[in-house]
């Protein structure tokens, strides 16, 4: 029983791997930015220009997959930076989505779960008779196995992901439902692109998934409502995070080196999704 | 939710019907539409084949929220876009496809897509020197920002019309009747425009009228990116289709016959968008192509007396439409005995003391009759500051919550902006930019917690130098002990830290404006001690700055100009070029509170409430287009025949039919009561004598004693 006093969350609010992760590391975070919807503009990391071309090279690169499974001829594909030309020709070489089946390319699907939407946005998606397999491009550096297997592993991102192909896939697979055991999860790295780092399910991770949103979710929404949430405990997450003056938890942006702990989220729009431009609005 | 049975029909339509439903609005339609939505989600359509269109993003609000129902089973997620979202998103995704055909210089090298205030920047690289050196527009004087977006305009006309951009100038030439120096206008309005078109094609620039003209020319035609929206989207939902533009409406009459389901819905009397090129008449040719028409007439919203209100008003304005429609009108007339009773006035001498009657009155309607502030808009033709703040303050000095929404507003407005810009010129000397010393010290008051004003100029005037054209802040220790304990130790500290930030920052500036603010704004100005600390709505103005001088660099940076991005950007912002317009802002405001607009934007966010207040009422704004020497809304759209001229009684009637068409589309959106603030004297001092004072009197007078 939600209390009167509790979260009001925004009727078009919608839950998503990236609003969860950000209330799992810290719960004033997720006040401040999905409740409240506190502009901060601080710095988030530093260097700032090298993370700015991180973000910005990372969402060509996904362009350029999505151009490329779209089916325009990969001759007119050229990407000028040299990052991205070094990424463009790892995946060329290894062609990590190259198998039979249907193909979802910047797919969104979402289930309610605690009277709550919660929504995915998959860079790839590739249905076959046995198999669900999702695809996810990462264009950051990352520290050596099995580390990343197991910060991937704990992110909301996987649990998410595997759990609402199960949940909502059946409009991608003809009505059929799609069972946990059909599901994989594979992050492509562009650095190290032999080395891709792939996650089965199962029905007893499935029922797992389900209990943790369920609860994370009602969590949130039992939160008092007029006053601070928790501040996180892990003082270092402040660092990359753009509150931490108003937090009070200290002044300069953190360093990001490669094989940090801190992952940088890297939106990638959907296809269309409110992108509703205004430029043609303005009376002259 | 209770649906009519007209509704209901609809909803519940087989799935692959096509519908075109018409109506007055208020009659449902918007609300059938998002049941029906959700009827083809219920019923197992799937999420992502259905897009929902609409002319401008605030019209698909009620969309967004039913997408998001937790009712919804599990399943893909709805698209919401206009026809310019989709034509920009196409033209990201299949620009190798398109380049090299639409004319582009450097075909390999990916397109930078213009905002409005980019292409205004690159106008201005254009048309400046044109307008300096060869005395281009001359004889009209004329804002620059607004000369440059009247060329804008005309791009955009000809790309949302459909005829190409040199047919400008023989269009508008075609139809004036006046002084012969504006034919040279003209012709030089032509000229920029072909001017600014090479131009981008040269360097990947692509504004609106370039992504709109690419999709459709050459996207639209290209098998893949065709295929790829007709497969994608065999469901449609069209909504207030009334309001967009012909060249949408063709991609529309394209695309029905390849869909399984569509609906389009019709507002009857829209067509408030006419000058950005909506267009009602070919609009409603799509009904053709559906296998279905229904009309929609009762309304669900207004009551008897506003009807009838509606009816007398719009005999007083359009005398001849109203006799058109006389059968109607009659039994109008008969109930127009109750119109009194929703209409409210009261005459004042002076401007302020209509405010204070407005703010009066709905405070006591507020806290004794028991009306919610959100179903109150107060509304004028435009919302300028002195009004929106005069205002804003009588609500809340009355303990009323009050929101306001304006398409735009310039940066240079917001005091947390200009503080900003204030820091980033002491921050960099190099610029040779010294700002004033009533700058130097608003700024202060602005940004250290607890300095007033007074003691801000102090520190100012002895503190602040500009050697040269250099500006600097010498250290508070400078200053004399009794100086110093005026000031305070406290403040005095709070003035050195930010000083020595600044001198900080200087031995090793950023290289990005952006950087330098954002880093001004997190180290100094939101650490307690400072204003922004407690401040959401400063830092959301320093978000939006923020986030607009990045833009700006990732555009403009591009091609470099004569100075540095950012001295360039202050400079624009200086000259209000920068307007940064944000949905945030209006996302942020949904509160119950009582809403301040300008009468258009209250429309294009259709949303019915209890009761308006119109202030203003004698304003020429009413009823007055903008002055636009440049452009014509009403030559260059569609139905313009080519040579005609537009003769004074044209102008006279247009001008009929936007103030009808206004006035009705705002009292379909009144459940209750309108309130009329009218005062002899306007906001300016002036007597006002406008077409809406005027028509109101002759509907008050036909209705004495009524
Ligand atoms: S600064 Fe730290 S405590 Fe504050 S919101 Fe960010 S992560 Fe949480």
């Amino acid at each position: 029983m939600i209390r009167n006093n509790t979260t009001q969350l925004a009727p078009n609010f919608q839950f998503s791997q990236s609003s969860l992760q950000d209330y799992v590391e810290c719960k004033r975070r997720f006040q401040l930015r999905y409740i409240e919807r506190v502009a901060w503009p601080a710095v988030q990391a530093q260097p700032i220009l090298e993370h700015e071309a991180r973000l910005a090279n990372g969402q060509a690169f996904h362009r350029l997959v999505q151009q490329q499974l779209l089916g325009i001829p990969e001759t007119r594909l050229t990407p000028v930076d040299d990052d991205l030309r070094r990424w463009w020709q790892a995946y060329l070489e290894t062609r990590p989505a190259d198998i039979e089946g249907r193909r979802y390319i910047e797919i969104a699907l979402a289930a309610t779960i605690a009277d709550q939407r919660l929504v995915a946005q998959y860079d790839l998606v590739v249905i076959t008779p046995q198999s669900a397999q999702i695809f996810d491009w990462k264009t950051s550096t990352h520290p050596e196995k099995p580390e990343t297997t197991r910060r991937l592993f704990e992110r909301m991102q996987t649990r998410v992901y595997r759990y609402l192909l199960v949940r909502a896939g059946a409009d991608l697979n003809d009505g059929q439902s799609i069972a946990p055991e059909q599901v994989t999860m594979t992050y492509w790295f562009a650095e190290t692109p032999e080395e891709p780092v792939h996650f089965a399910y199962n029905a007893d991770q499935f029922a797992a998934d389900e209990r943790v949103l369920t609860s994370l979710i009602t969590e949130i929404q039992m939160q008092e409502l007029n006053s601070p949430w928790e501040l996180t405990t892990q003082e270092r997450t402040c660092a990359f995070c753009p509150y931490r003056s108003l937090c009070e938890r200290g002044v300069e942006a953190g360093e990001t080196q490669a094989g940090d702990e801190v992952e940088i989220e890297l939106s990638t729009p959907g296809i269309l999704d409110l992108d509703l431009d205004q430029i043609a609005e303005i009376p002259f | 939710m209770e649906f009519s049975t007209v509704q209901q029909g609809l909803i519940q339509a087989p799935l692959d019907r096509k519908i075109f439903v018409s109506g007055p609005a208020g009659a449902g339609k918007t609300t059938a539409g998002v049941g029906r939505l959700q009827w083809l989600l219920a019923n197992r359509v799937p999420a992502q084949s259905i897009l929902v269109l609409t002319p401008q993003r605030t019209l698909a609000f009620p969309y967004d929220t039913a997408r998001h129902m937790p009712q919804l089973r599990p399943g893909g997620t709805v698209n919401l876009a206009t026809i310019g979202a989709l034509a920009r998103r196409m033209a990201d995704l299949f620009w190798p496809l398109a380049a090299e055909e639409a004319g582009f210089t450097h075909p390999d090298t990916r397109p930078i897509f213009l905002t409005l205030e980019t292409a205004q920047y690159f106008m201005a690289r254009i048309v400046g020197p044109l307008v300096e050196e060869q005395g281009y527009f001359e004889s009209i004087a004329i804002d620059r920002n607004r000369l440059y977006s009247q060329i804008i305009d005309n791009l955009n006309k000809a790309a949302v019309v459909g005829f190409a951009i040199t047919d400008i100038a023989p269009r508008l030439k075609s139809a004036w009747v006046g002084e012969k120096a504006q034919l040279r206008i003209y012709d030089e309005a032509q000229d920029c425009a072909i001017r600014f078109r090479h131009y981008c094609l040269e360097h990947n620039l692509l504004d609106f009228s370039l992504q709109l003209e690419i999709f459709v020319k050459h996207l639209w035609t290209e098998p893949l990116c065709r295929n790829y929206l007709l497969e994608q989207y065999p469901n449609l939902i069209v909504d207030n289709l009334e309001e967009d533009t012909p060249v949408a409406h063709e991609i529309l009459q394209d695309w029905l016959p390849h869909t399984t389901s569509a609906l389009l819905i019709y507002d009857e009397g829209g067509g408030h968008r006419s000058f950005l090129g909506a267009d009602p008449v070919s609009a409603a040719t799509l009904a053709s192509l559906c296998d279905e028409r229904l009309h929609f007439s009762a309304s669900f919203v207004v009551t008897e007396p506003i009807n009838a209100l509606a009816k007398a008003l719009e005999k007083a304005i359009s005398p001849q439409k109203a006799t058109e429609g006389q059968g109607r009108e009659k039994a109008a007339v008969t109930q127009g005995s109750s119109l009194r009773s929703a209409l409210h006035y009261d005459l004042h001498r002076f401007h302020p003391e209509m405010l204070d009657w407005a703010a009066d009155t709905i405070a006591e309607l507020v806290h004794h009759k028991g009306v919610p502030p959100a179903e109150i808009a107060v509304l004028s033709p435009f919302l300028s500051d002195a009004l929106r703040f005069a205002m804003s303050n009588r609500l809340e000095q009355r303990d009323i919550a009050v929101r306001s929404q304006r398409p735009s507003r310039a940066l240079r407005e917001e005091p947390a902006a200009q503080a900003l810009l204030t820091l980033a010129a002491l921050a960099h000397p190099e610029w040779g930019s010294c700002p004033s010393r009533h700058d130097v010290a608003t700024t202060l008051t602005c940004v250290i917690e607890a300095l007033d004003l007074v003691r801000a100029q102090l520190l100012t005037d002895i503190l602040y130098r500009t050697k040269g054209s250099c500006p600097r802040l010498e250290p508070f220790a400078g200053l004399k002990t009794e100086v110093q304990q005026r000031i305070t130790y406290l403040l005095g500290g709070r003035y050195e830290a930010l000083r020595l930030w600044l001198e900080h920052y200087n031995e090793a500036p950023s290289t990005e404006l952006d950087h330098c603010l954002s880093r001004l704004f997190g180290e100094i100005l939101s650490q307690p001690g400072y204003r922004f600390h407690q401040d959401y709505h400063a830092a959301r103005v320093a978000a939006n700055l923020i986030e607009s001088v990045q833009k700006f660099r990732w555009i403009a940076g591009a091609l470099p100009g004569e100075k540095p991005p950012a001295q360039e950007y202050v400079e624009l912002v200086r000259d209000g070029v920068m307007a940064a317009q944000y949905i945030r802002d209006w996302e942020a405001d949904q509160a119950d509170a009582v809403l301040l607009a300008p009468a258009f934007t209250f429309l294009m966010s259709n949303r019915p409430v209890e009761v308006q207040f119109w202030l203003n009422v004698g304003s020429a704004g009413w009823w007055e287009r903008l002055y636009q020497p440049l452009t014509h809304p009403h030559v260059l759209s569609r139905h313009w025949q080519a040579g005609r001229l537009w003769l004074d009684s044209d102008e006279v009637a247009a001008r009929q039919e936007t103030l009808d068409r206004l006035t009705q589309g705002l009292l379909r959106r009144c459940r209750h009561a309108l309130y009329l603030g009218l005062s002899e004297l306007g906001e300016d001092g002036y007597e006002q004598q406008g077409a809406l004072l005027m028509a109101i009197q002759r509907v008050l007078r036909e209705n004495h004693g009524t």
